[in-house]
């Protein structure tokens, strides 16, 4: 071992108390306020040190102070680690200050631009400026999400050089989440307002100009949205005047509510519309809005009209059915037997039930010949086609046509059943129609039976020769010819085209 | 007839008009209104025939149905009115559904007794 000669010695100590009156001289320096920034030589070159707070008991209540603050404050190096962070940024990325310090920020939150241009912007302003000012998201290590307001400052030596960033950030996820659900709200609704089939006006209660109308409304009143805007109710024919204006308004401040229905309107283009409106005052924030629902209810009223003019024409045919039926009562009483008349009136009612559902089930717009036919004669359908053979073209009857013509036909097979050719067990009928071929067409019926027993003339006119007779003619304004034949009895109906067939 | 009143041997019979389309209801009206001492002067089923017969007169009071085949029987109602000819109405409409032509006039409602429409005209007859 070679021990250093004691003069070496003594040079070493008188050296290095020569270095620590220049370091305690630094010292004292330092705590008197004389030095801003010092230089310290090192391996990787001389560094500046900036020293801002020269007090002690300053630079302590500036400590405090950061430690109060609810926004985060970090100070990193231009290296990006963290010399300084407070205790709510400890909180707000989940960490304490000994896990921090010294680490780089990107352990504790992965940076995450809104826009792809605001890297390059916050950039640009911090290398111009020396400062930046927005909004970005940060990802803290356990994944949650923080949009963030920061403001960032440059840290600079004594000589300007860039030697860090000041950091403050203020934890904005809350508002940012409120915010984001009103402007989805905002969207929902304006969309509602937007595409809604009622018109919508919003009026100040104060002035009574409408404030704002959905697009819906200049589609109704033919007014540009610029030009409902500004304008009082009245002023675009929905109230007749002033007064009424003021009178709702009035109204609405006691009631919170004026319904109007059936408020005849209209529009710029001179169209008359019915319309429903509801005017409600609410509140928005501390500020009295009305808001008037306006519906048009033209086709609604069209509709109300059409079913009233459908009831009455219900109620009278109802009515005129029931005079038929009463009629026929009192005819088959007076010329029938006072024996056969419960059956005689029950059949003819049957009878005029079937025209009925014809008539129902072609919505009265007239009845096919041979439907007419095979309904009236229901009772014999088992003879269709053998003893009763139909022949005839497609033909539709007119609904009074048909109601006299099946009345007929009821009779006729009444007859023929009992005293005609289906009283017997050979006879047939044979039930033709057709259309001639004359400039002024006619429509021919006929019923003619053969093989039945001998027909003679009734020697009393009874109802039913009364409804194939002059009812039948006067369903049609046409001729009946009835005949009693050797060979059997026939009907033959003539009448001009127009009145038979539709 | 041999017990309907004996003012047809004192008296001339008074002229009706039917105005009916149903055909069942004009029949029914007119063997009533004949057994009851009545003359018809015609039936009219259709409007232009009732107009028509308006028009060349001849009777005394008419019985109109408020709907001929779907066609409003008002425009007869006012032809009768000019003339001065008094009516009935008969309709299976209600009254609050009856149309302005007939305002005024003696209305009856569809089924009617046959008394009572005898009655209504005796009472326009004589009014």
């Amino acid at each position: 071992m070679n021990s250093p000669s004691k003069s070496a010695l003594i040079a070493e100590l008188g050296e290095l108390r020569t270095r620590l009156e220049g370091a305690e001289e630094t010292l004292r320096a330092i705590r008197g306020g004389e030095v801003d920034a010092f230089v310290i030589e090192s391996a990787a070159g001389p560094q500046v040190y900036t020293l801002q707070g020269q007090d002690a008991e300053a630079s302590r209540i500036r400590g405090e102070m950061l430690a109060q603050v609810s926004d985060a404050v970090i100070a990193v190096d231009d290296e990006m680690r963290i010399f300084y962070l407070n205790a709510a940024a400890e909180r707000l990325y989940g960490l304490a200050a000994s896990h921090g310090l010294g680490q780089s920020v990107s352990k504790i939150y992965e940076l995450r631009w809104l826009h792809p241009g605001d890297e390059a912007a916050a950039q640009t302003a911090l290398c111009e400026r020396g400062e930046w000012r927005g909004e970005n998201v940060h990802v803290r290590p356990d994944g949650r999400e923080l949009n963030v307001e920061s403001g960032i400052t440059v840290l600079r030596d004594i000589a300007g050089q860039p030697t860090g960033l000041l950091a403050v950030i203020r934890d904005v996820t809350e508002r940012k989440a409120r915010e984001d659900k009103v402007l989805v709200s905002e969207t929902r609704y304006r969309r509602l307002f937007e595409a809604a089939h009622d018109g919508v006006l919003i009026v100040d209660p104060d002035t009574r100009k409408i404030v704002e109308a959905n697009p819906f409304m200049t589609q109704l009143l033919g007014y540009p949205h610029d030009q409902l805007v500004g304008k009082e109710l009245y002023q675009i024919g929905l109230l007749k005047d002033e007064a009424a204006s003021q009178k709702m308004v009035r109204k609405l401040k006691r009631t919170s509510q004026v319904r109007y229905e059936d408020l005849p309107l209209e529009n710029q283009r001179g169209q008359h519309q019915e319309v429903e409106v509801v005017a409600n005052l609410y509140d928005e924030s501390g500020h009295p809005v009305i808001q008037c629902n306006i519906r048009d209810i033209t086709e609604r009223k069209r509709t109300e009209e059409h079913v009233r003019m459908l009831m009455a024409e219900v109620n009278h045919r109802a009515k005129n059915l029931l005079a038929v039926v009463q009629a026929v009562a009192v005819q088959t009483a007076k010329h029938g037997d006072a024996a056969t008349f419960v059956s005689r009136l029950s059949e003819r009612i049957v009878g005029l039930a079937a025209g009925q559902d014809l008539l129902v089930s072609n919505q009265w717009q007239g009845v096919e010949v041979s439907d007419l036919v095979t309904a009236q004669l229901a009772h014999f359908k088992d003879l269709i086609g053998t003893r009763v053979l139909l022949a005839g073209p497609a033909a539709r009857l007119t609904p009074d046509a048909a109601q006299g013509i099946g009345m007929a036909l009821h009779e006729l097979a009444t007859n023929a059943a009992k005293y005609g050719a289906l009283s017997n067990s050979e006879g047939r009928v044979r039930i033709t129609w057709h259309v001639t071929a004359e400039t002024k067409p006619r429509f021919l019926m006929s019923w003619l039976e053969d093989n039945g027993p001998k027909v003679v003339a009734p020697a009393r006119v009874g109802f039913g020769q009364i409804v194939i007779g002059r009812m039948a003619e006067a369903a049609v304004q046409g001729v009946a010819e009835i005949k009693y034949g050797d060979t059997g009895f026939s009907w033959n109906l003539s009448a001009p085209l127009k009145n038979a067939l539709t | 007839m041999d017990q309907m009143p004996t003012i047809h041997d004192t008296q001339q019979k008074a002229c009706i008009l039917i105005v009916e389309d149903e055909p069942m209801l004009a029949f029914a009206l007119e063997e009533f209104l004949i057994d009851a001492g009545f003359e018809i002067v015609g039936v009219a089923g259709r409007i232009e025939t009732a107009l028509a017969m308006i028009e060349s007169g001849g009777f005394d009071a008419a019985i109109l149905d408020a709907n001929l085949a779907g066609v409003s029987a008002g425009p007869a109602a006012l032809a009768l009115r000019a003339r001065g000819v008094p009516f009935i109405v008969v309709s299976g409409y209600l009254a609050s559904q009856q149309q302005s032509a007939f305002k005024g006039a003696l209305c009856l409602q569809k089924p009617c007794p046959p008394d009572r429409l005898i009655q209504a005209l005796r009472s326009i007859l004589t009014a």
